[in-house]
């Protein structure tokens, strides 16, 4: 008897602390308001005002449900405000329910507002326990978060979960909020997003693209890496999934356009850090396998002279590119993307107590040279392409 | 061990002064004899006292319940031997007695009895008392009654592979079950006898050596200290024996086939065995016995591993499911894969009640289709069954009281309690569903957490006749885990498993 009344006590405890102490916070699903993206743009008038777009659960079509056709499957309501927290309390009384930011899964930062600085906003999100630390950040290339968070995208039921599936397949330059405030935080290295932008703009056919990488210098955005610049970011960063290149190999002719195009199978990308007179210098060596995807010329991959003389024009093609990124990130956008100061902080870590708070300044002058080697490992094909046959 | 009495029982006292008029010597004048025993059976219609003259010339008299003895078997087998003229002079009842045992071998050996209580459990126990005239003791024969049902494949235990016989309610012939897969004289059997008004039959069967004898002690202490008018199944004696009375979780496991049976007899267990009782009591047991089933033993090794992981899923699955799900549909969302969370939102759209209310009410929807199933004739129960399915599966989602995700969780919880071979484990599960969903509707994750956590501690707390419940997992013994985490094949498992070889504490 003394177990059960034992049971029976503990029971009351629970019950009484389960009950009275209010501590409940359970929320049923169609209580919250699914933010699915949120946008942060500056207004002329120097307010800041974010946009979200929120799922709306009735619009998503199910068996249950047959009215999902022709719905509208998200709202966007945007609010301004001096900070965040005003705008995040104007844009809940527009809500009846909850705003719940747990299924965030995109954030995008306004041109404007990136270059004014993203001091304002990136507190909450560390501050907030329900932001996903996998939420991807983007910023505008021209235009508004708003604008691009009020564009449809046919392919997916949410914008927003399109931008998601963009980034996190790896096609495009995926860059997580967690990496990107540590870049921020830290000393070595400067924060970078993918950039996205409307086209089509105006027409039926409207709709956004990720073709660019927005670069930030401490907190304010620099400046843009155009797609071939973002091709060889996206190198020096291992994100070379279906990377592709393509090369003139002779001048073109009526017959032939003299294109090969190359996809990266295996690539690497070493860097070698030296001191000297207190300053550093750079040598990277850019190596990769690759397969031809397309060949446009009279050469023929199969015979060795050939391939060779592609392997050693894309080299030094690859080589130029690389080495005219680099004077634009460092003479003109002047942050360091390319995580230079970082690796010289791990090779070099008594000398980089010198440079540590004035890396960004040693940065634009840091030689740094170039050596990019490509082996065509895959010809590509099971026979000689089908037009070679009648001219040779 | 505790061996206080374990019975209340409120006959007691009045039972105890009728034990008094029974309690008398036996006369040696048969019509003494005659009056007490009618007078004790007085109203009983289906008691014969016939006297006759015994061997051609000794006077003598037969009584018994006639309802109780086999016609047959009475006819050729007693009276007929017992009528025979012979021609002998009796000078004491010992010698009737070698005669009687002589002439009446090809049905069973008299006993001798000498006092009428004695005669009067003879009597009820269905056997054919026997006075002589001038005679201060009494035989008694044994003519057992034909009353049993045809072996038959048991119904709750089927199986696609192994033998179809079942035990029945006759503890004789469960008992010859046994021995027919046992072929040993280290197969022991004591009989007990429980219940005042019962008497029921209890038999207490284990291998010697094998089992533990202290165990074995320890059982027949605690069944003989049974104090109750009756014992009717062997449910009585599963919950009066049990070492921990209000635990959900069975300590034995009760089972209709002879192959389990003999199976556990020889991993040193010990089986009670109860007259009237399909159901024979295993023992003891420990968690992980709760979902093997004989069949493991006979299908392929690789198949029934797996299956004892879709059981340990499943199991698991049937009791946090519901509580899991509220958990994480109420307080973290963030948890739910997007695309999943916006599906769950827009089943929920139309719904009235919180995660909560509407799995409190499907699960108890279940737990009494579940029950109309079992109470139900045959016939009538597939109409529940096909109500029950239109009621929850169609129309409450339909007309927007539960969504649908929740069905889904509820059916599949059905399912995997049906999983669980053994039904005690399967109704300990079902039970402690209830408290788990309450403690996720108020605490999320973390009140589910705690729950399992005081289940787990309960678990392992728990002894069945000395044996840690959770053996082999906790206390951890690495030989033991051939028969739990996988089923080993044969060759490896030959040594003997050493579950029951632990000492009492």
């Amino acid at each position: 008897m003394t177990r059960i009344l034992r049971t029976f006590r503990f029971l009351v405890i629970f019950v009484i602390l389960g009950l009275t102490t209010g501590c409940w916070d359970r929320n049923e699903m169609d209580d919250l308001a699914l933010v699915m993206a949120s946008g942060i743009d500056l207004t002329d008038d120097g307010q800041l005002e974010i946009t979200l777009q929120i799922a709306l659960p009735t619009g998503i079509p199910s068996a249950v449900q047959s009215g999902g056709k022709g719905k509208k499957s998200v709202i966007v309501i945007s609010a301004s405000g001096k900070n965040s927290s005003e705008v995040t309390g104007k844009l809940q009384q527009q809500l009846s329910r909850a705003i719940y930011f747990g299924h965030r899964g995109v954030i995008i930062f306004g041109e404007q507002f990136a270059r004014h600085g993203i001091n304002r906003v990136v507190d909450t999100f560390t501050r907030f326990p329900e932001t996903r630390a996998n939420s991807y950040v983007l910023t505008t290339y021209g235009g508004t978060a708003k604008e691009i968070l009020n564009t449809s995208y046919q392919l997916e039921l949410i914008p927003s979960i399109g931008i998601n599936k963009i980034q996190s397949s790896k096609l495009s330059f995926p860059v997580k909020i967690d990496e990107f405030l540590n870049a921020l935080s830290s000393e070595d290295r400067s924060p970078v997003t993918a950039a996205i932008r409307v086209i089509h703009k105006g027409t039926d056919k409207e709709t956004f693209t990720i073709d660019r990488a927005a670069v930030y210098h401490k907190n304010q955005l620099s400046g843009y890496l155009s797609s071939n610049e973002l091709k060889l970011l996206r190198w020096w960063t291992g994100e070379t999934h279906h990377l592709r290149f393509t090369v003139q190999v002779e001048p073109e002719n009526e017959q032939y356009g003299g294109i090969v195009g190359v996809e990266l199978l295996n690539s690497s990308m070493k860097m070698h850090t030296v001191i000297k007179n207190e300053l550093p210098e750079v040598r990277v060596s850019l190596h990769a396998s690759v397969r031809a995807i397309d060949n446009d010329s009279k050469l023929d991959l199969s015979k060795v002279d050939d391939m060779k003389r592609v392997e050693s024009l894309l080299s030094t093609q690859i080589q130029s590119e690389a080495e005219s990124m680099l004077t634009h990130v460092q003479k003109e956008l002047q942050s360091d993307i390319l995580g230079i100061g970082e690796e010289v902080h791990i090779e070099h870590p008594y000398a980089w107590k010198k440079m540590k708070g004035k890396w960004l300044d040693i940065f634009p002058e840091v030689p740094v040279t170039v050596d990019a080697r490509i082996k065509i490992e895959r010809t590509g094909k099971t026979h000689s392409p089908a037009h070679k046959e009648k001219t040779d | 061990m505790r061996t206080k009495k374990r019975v209340a029982d409120p006959f007691g006292n009045k039972l105890k002064e009728l034990d008094k008029t029974i309690d008398m010597k036996i006369s040696s004048e048969l019509d003494d004899n005659e009056t007490a025993l009618t007078q004790l059976f007085a109203n009983c219609s289906d008691l014969v006292v016939r006297k006759l003259h015994m061997l051609g010339s000794i006077p003598g008299m037969v009584v018994y319940l006639n309802v109780l003895v086999d016609a047959q078997l009475w006819d050729d087998g007693f009276l007929g031997p017992l009528m025979q003229p012979e021609a002998v002079s009796i000078d004491n009842p010992r010698q009737l007695y070698e005669i009687l045992n002589f002439k009446l071998a090809s049905i069973v050996q008299p006993r001798i009895a000498t006092n009428m209580n004695e005669i009067v459990q003879s009597i009820v126990r269905g056997e054919v008392v026997l006075f002589a005239q001038s005679s201060s003791e009494a035989f008694t024969f044994g003519l057992k009654d034909k009353l049993h049902r045809q072996l038959e494949e048991p119904a709750t235990e089927a199986v696609i592979r192994g033998p179809r016989y079942g035990f029945i309610e006759k503890v004789d012939i469960n008992l010859a079950l046994i021995r027919h897969r046992l072929r040993t004289p280290r197969l022991k059997t004591e009989r007990l006898c429980v219940g005042r008004l019962s008497q029921t039959d209890v038999m207490i069967v284990y291998i010697e050596n094998l089992a533990e004898q202290s165990v074995v002690e320890e059982v027949k202490k605690r069944i003989s200290g049974i104090d109750m008018d009756s014992v009717l199944e062997s449910g009585y004696i599963e919950e009066l024996i049990n070492d921990h009375p209000y635990s959900p979780f069975p300590l034995m496991q009760a089972t209709q086939r002879p192959d389990l049976v003999s199976g556990s007899l020889i991993e040193g267990k010990i089986a009670v065995l109860i007259n009237g009782s399909p159901m024979v009591l295993v023992l003891p047991i420990t968690f992980w016995f709760g979902f093997q089933t004989a069949e493991d033993y006979y299908t392929n090794f690789i198949y029934v591993t797996m299956l004892r992981w879709l059981r340990y899923l499943f199991a698991f699955l049937a009791m946090s499911l519901p509580a899991l799900f509220i958990a994480v549909t109420t307080f973290h969302q963030e948890m739910i894969p997007t695309s999943l969370a916006l599906s769950l939102a827009a089943a929920r759209e139309v719904v009235p009640f919180p995660a909560i209310v509407e799995g409190l009410i499907m699960e108890i929807t279940f737990e009494a289709l579940r029950e109309a199933g079992i109470r139900l004739p045959r016939p009538v129960g597939q109409t529940i069954s096909i109500v029950g399915a239109l009621v929850i599966g169609q129309a409450a989602v339909q007309a927007g009281i539960i969504s649908a995700p929740q069905i889904i969780v509820v059916s599949v919880t059905g399912i995997a309690s049906f999983l669980i071979p053994n039904p005690g484990m399967s109704q300990a599960i079902s039970i402690i569903r209830f408290p788990l969903m309450l403690l996720a509707a108020s605490f999320g994750l973390y009140g589910v957490g705690i729950g399992l956590i005081c289940v787990l501690i309960h678990l392992v707390t728990l002894k069945s006749f000395g044996v840690p419940y959770m053996t082999p997992i906790a206390p951890f013994n690495p030989t033991g885990l051939s028969d739990t985490l996988i089923r080993a094949p044969w060759r490896v498992m030959r040594r003997r498993k050493q579950q029951t070889q632990r000492r009492m504490e």
